[in-house]
């Protein structure tokens, strides 16, 4: 096999894998997006306690309140690896206590949130 | 360490985004997407300005694209001259510069937020093919405020999904990036084809 043809059968492969890669990945984004209402939002050591609120639509007081402490005014955005070193608690515990208070507050599935 | 970054963002707001995303533009790999979106879902919780958020992301990132700019034009010719030479090989630099001429603009637009992993790399080679300087900054200012604009605006309409829309986002930029790679290579593989053989 000449030179030439090597060539063609290697720009030939690295297309295929490019077409090939633009369907996968394009597929993936869709599957995602297609999804993007339907779950829930992880809870990360890095987020504030607002911000979980809003991702879950649940009133930040009342997740202040689950792990007890009370914010600062007006906005209190430390994270919860903050607030656990501050409480003095692993991050996989409070995390736990959020989720609870969450489920707690938007009730068990398919009925009335409290 | 993206987890204090994140943090830091959520917590001191546009001052951590501006030197968060102007250390990424030299070419740090930091979450730049992800701290954009969640920008733009502060905006949506009243944490942060829009306009605030659009200003700090963008005039961030475009003094960090100057920086690498600026290391690609004083210290890139000499760098290429020494590896090159290691390889035994010599580098046209005019060749380089006269492609990233025809190609530049665009290029430098897309890099910015499109393919934005890019970026870094793109400062560095138009700084070193000699890719004038008031051109550069113009398709750079245009770019990065393109991308500050659109994925905060994402981050505030979606602003409950932050790490689902990221996600999103990040599947779609490799998809666009490989179609880039699949035209670019049809159309050398079309090229390759024509030429009659030797």
């Amino acid at each position: 096999m000449g030179k030439r043809w090597q060539t063609i059968v290697a720009i030939t492969l690295a297309l295929v894998l490019a077409i090939l890669g633009t369907f996968l990945f394009a597929y993936r984004a869709g599957r995602r997006a297609r999804r993007l209402h339907a779950e829930n939002e992880p809870i990360r050591a890095w987020m504030s306690v607002p911000f979980i609120a809003h991702t879950h639509h649940v009133p930040a007081a009342t997740l202040f309140q689950a792990i007890g402490v009370t914010p600062r005014q007006p906005h209190d955005r430390r994270s919860i690896r903050h607030l656990a070193h501050e409480l003095n608690k692993p991050v996989p515990e409070l995390i736990a206590q959020l989720q609870h208070a969450i489920d707690a507050a938007k009730g068990p599935p398919g009925g009335s949130a409290r | 360490m993206n987890d204090q970054l994140l943090a830091a963002v959520s917590q001191y707001g546009a001052p951590a985004l501006f030197g968060i995303v102007a250390i990424a533009a030299i070419g740090v790999p930091l979450p730049v997407t992800l701290l954009l979106i969640l920008a733009g879902s502060m905006v949506s919780q009243g944490a942060m300005d829009i306009w605030g958020a659009i200003a700090a992301a963008g005039v961030g990132s475009i003094l960090g694209d100057q920086a690498g700019y600026a290391i690609g034009r004083w210290g890139g010719p000499a760098l290429v001259k020494r590896v090159s030479s290691r390889f035994g090989k010599r580098v046209d630099l005019a060749a380089i510069e006269a492609k990233t001429q025809a190609w530049g603009g665009p290029g430098i637009f897309v890099t910015r937020w499109i393919l934005g992993a890019l970026g870094p790399w793109m400062n560095l080679a138009s700084g070193t093919a000699g890719y004038p300087w008031h051109q550069f900054l113009f398709w750079d200012v245009l770019g990065e405020m393109t991308g500050a604009a659109v994925y905060i605006s994402l981050g505030r309409f979606f602003s409950d999904r932050v790490i689902a829309l990221e996600g999103v986002l990040g599947d779609l930029s490799w998809a666009i990036a490989a179609l880039v790679a699949a035209i670019f290579l049809g159309w050398r593989l079309l090229v390759y084809l024509r030429r009659a053989p030797k």
